[in-house]
């Protein structure tokens, strides 16, 4: 029995057709096993992929939990603006990754000047030399071969004029340099790099799966299908969102 | 017309009266659109004596076949005399070659994009027919003119001369990308990680969910480390029906059913209760796994291969919660021989010598005869027919000495304790109010459904196979 048919019942609204649909499909478990697995491995989540291969009665062959391991330690490095050491490792890894990714080489070097900035432009004294030292050292070079990185450069040299300042007083472009989400997406570029540099997938089935289903409810909303407003996923927090009056479906 | 071979070779037998007399043959299905792209070939085996009026194409239900097939409305045809296409017109449009004797013409549909294309000996001749209407069925349709005109035609029954399952292949991936370059939603990651966490506290896997919360938890950290933000985090309530569950799955795919029942008694007493089903499945699994005991015994006293580590039941929380076992066991005053008595034997089996072990056969069948009587006084009178049913098919494991090697193997195999720990681990979420399916599931269903409608009316959705493109 399926909780939406339980939820429409009991509140006494008939059931959409379309969910009728939904319910009818069997997800199969060892396919919801997968994709989770390959979600905890793509992703570098080391300790909970081996407790899921545990608990799950799953295979984790020892070359899937190396490669997870030297990931997840190169994704930190990134996430807390340990660049040159994320650099390091990576060319430790291959050395052909960064080297045939010159937009990526360029994006890791960006975060390490904009980490420099910063810690220049909070000193008393503003002695913004260091900065300066490395943005014309390691990134005008390559933003003189490639010119369509002139202008990320630019942005963040901008930041040695504003700063420092309240995040909030900042153009939204140069607040987007200093908000950890820029952190996160280079550090998602740099796993994906990684793997598709060992053959594999770059992402995880479950972000596939995620466009999946907001294409296919785009193009059936588009052609006209019949359809309930929303397609909820029952996380408890809507985020699809909701308008309190529809009965809850998951 | 004569028709022969099965339908599929016609040849034009009438001799022509009038000038815009001719034959035309409609298949007698239309083509599905589900399929997303529909292909077929006609192969001329002779042009006649004095001509080549030969039409291939296709034609709405309703168009008249004493016509060559593209003269019509709704009717869309490559000819052979001029190698031009004609729709709802007797003047056709310069498109192909000729085409006369052992020519393979081929004509195709892209549901998808609207558009007709035919090959020829193999080779694409592009697109002659755009905006196809969709909404509507089409039939293959062939025509002749001349005396002695024959054609063949292959609707998929041999090998098509031109390669299109690389066309669809094509098709395939171009949608496939299409799907995969979406621009992330712009809080994809938050998502994924609810999706995730909910899938696994949800299923009980209690331990991965506090590794991955942790884990998340430690980015997110990291990533506020030079701002000094103060971060208040909540660390995770102890999910202590998770951990229940966990426990009471754990038993059930270790085979150790007596604890899954004495677990569901004490935590979820109306469960079972209510899941009567359940109930019986979960007893004549117990049944299931006596005689998978024994039948190893047997096999390790005439090994046919040397014998195998009882790894099956050993996935790393047999003997953890071996002690609490033995503890639960004294406060309930439980002592019920068989259930223990499979992970009591594990450690000593090797030792045992052939005597010992041929007495402990013949204890555990006898115990596995009286469970099994047991087990038919309290549903034999039962009478729904699966229960009839499984229980037959249970019974009749005993009648073989190594059941391992009758047709019944498959009872016996590991991973039939899945299907049940799953359905009680639904009911359990079930009685305490909880969604019976995870968010993830959820997520696959309805791609899957929103998929199926792309797919009825020949929409993208044909050349998306959910399962294959995502979930392996």
């Amino acid at each position: 029995m399926s909780s939406s048919t339980v939820h429409a019942s009991a509140a006494g609204h008939p059931q959409h057709p379309f969910l009728k649909k939904v319910d009818d499909i069997k997800p199969n478990k060892s396919d919801m096993n997968f994709v989770i697995m390959d979600y905890l491995v793509t992703e570098g989540y080391q300790k909970a992929a081996q407790k899921f291969a545990a608990e799950a009665n799953m295979d984790l062959t020892g070359e899937e939990l190396e490669s997870i391991h030297v990931r997840a330690e190169i994704k930190m490095m990134v996430l807390r603006n340990d660049i040159q050491n994320a650099i390091n490792k990576i060319n430790d890894l291959n050395p052909q990754i960064l080297d045939n990714d010159h937009a990526l080489h360029f994006a890791l070097l960006r975060l390490q000047l904009i980490r420099i900035i910063k810690a220049v432009t909070a000193q008393p004294n503003m002695n913004i030399t260091p900065a300066l030292k490395f943005s014309s050292a390691q990134l005008a070079p390559r933003a003189a071969i490639h010119q369509e990185f002139l202008h990320d450069l630019e942005l963040a040299m901008m930041l040695l004029v504003v700063l420092p300042a309240p995040i909030e007083t900042l153009r939204p472009e140069l607040a987007e340099l200093l908000k950890p989400k820029l952190r996160q997406d280079v550090a998602r570029r740099v796993n994906e790099v990684i793997l598709t540099s060992q053959g594999k997938r770059g992402d995880a089935r479950l972000q596939q799966l995620v466009k999946l289903k907001t294409w296919a409810e785009a193009k059936a909303r588009e052609a006209g299908k019949d359809l309930p407003a929303h397609l909820p996923l029952g996380l408890g927090d809507e985020r699809e969102g909701h308008d309190g009056g529809e009965p809850m479906v998951s | 017309m004569e028709i022969e071979e099965g339908g599929r070779q016609a040849r034009f037998a009438g001799a022509q009266k009038n000038h815009d007399e001719a034959a035309s043959l409609r298949a007698d299905f239309p083509m599905p659109r589900q399929c997303g792209i529909y292909y077929y070939e006609v192969t001329i085996m002779s042009k006649g004596k004095d001509g080549r009026l030969i039409g291939v194409g296709f034609t709405g239900p309703k168009v008249p076949l004493n016509r060559i097939p593209g003269w019509e409305p709704e009717s869309f045809a490559y000819h052979g005399d001029d190698g031009q296409m004609f729709n709802n017109n007797t003047q056709g449009k310069p498109f192909g070659p000729k085409f006369g004797t052992l020519d393979v013409v081929g004509c195709g549909i892209n549901f998808r994009t609207g558009q007709a294309f035919f090959t020829r000996n193999g080779v694409m001749l592009g697109v002659a027919f755009k905006d196809l209407k969709t909404d509507r069925p089409y039939y293959p349709t062939v025509g002749m003119k001349k005396t002695g005109e024959t054609l063949r035609a292959n609707f998929g029954q041999d090998p098509f001369a031109f390669d299109i399952n690389k066309l669809v292949e094509a098709e395939h991936s171009s949608i496939q990308s299409e799907i995969l370059q979406l621009k992330p939603l712009p809080d994809e990651s938050s998502l994924i990680h609810s999706l995730v966490s909910q899938y696994l506290a949800h299923d009980g896997y209690v331990e991965s969910a506090r590794d991955f919360s942790g884990e998340v938890r430690a980015e997110t950290r990291a990533l506020h480390d030079d701002e000094d933000a103060e971060l208040g985090y909540l660390e995770p309530e102890e999910d202590v029906d998770g951990i229940n569950r966990q426990k009471i799955r754990s038993a059930i795919l270790e085979g150790n059913i007596d604890k899954a029942l004495k677990y569901t008694n004490i935590h979820y007493p109306d469960v079972l209760r209510e899941n009567e089903n359940i109930y019986f499945k979960l007893r004549c699994r117990k049944f299931i796994e006596m005689i998978r005991e024994s039948s190893d015994l047997n096999t390790n006293i005439h090994p046919p291969t040397p014998p195998s580590k009882r790894s099956t039941a050993s996935n790393g929380h047999a003997n953890d919660d071996y002690d609490f076992e033995m503890e639960l066991d004294e406060q309930l005053g439980v002592h019920n021989g068989v259930g223990q008595w499979g992970a009591d034997n594990m450690d000593t089996e090797d030792e045992l010598d052939d005597g010992q072990t041929q007495a402990e056969i013949r204890l555990l069948e006898n115990k596995t005869l009286e469970y099994g009587a047991e087990l038919s006084s309290e549903f034999a009178n039962d009478p729904r027919r699966e229960i009839k049913k499984a229980l037959e098919d249970t019974f009749a494991l005993i009648a073989y000495k190594n059941a391992r090697q009758s047709t019944l193997a498959p009872l016996l195999e590991i991973s039939g304790r899945v299907p049940i720990a799953e359905e009680l681990n639904s009911a359990i979420l079930v009685s305490l109010g909880k969604s019976s399916s995870a968010a993830l599931e959820r997520l696959y269903q309805q791609s899957e459904a929103l998929v199926t409608e792309l797919t009825d009316d020949g929409g993208p959705g044909a050349f998306i196979n959910v399962r294959r493109d995502f979930l392996q």
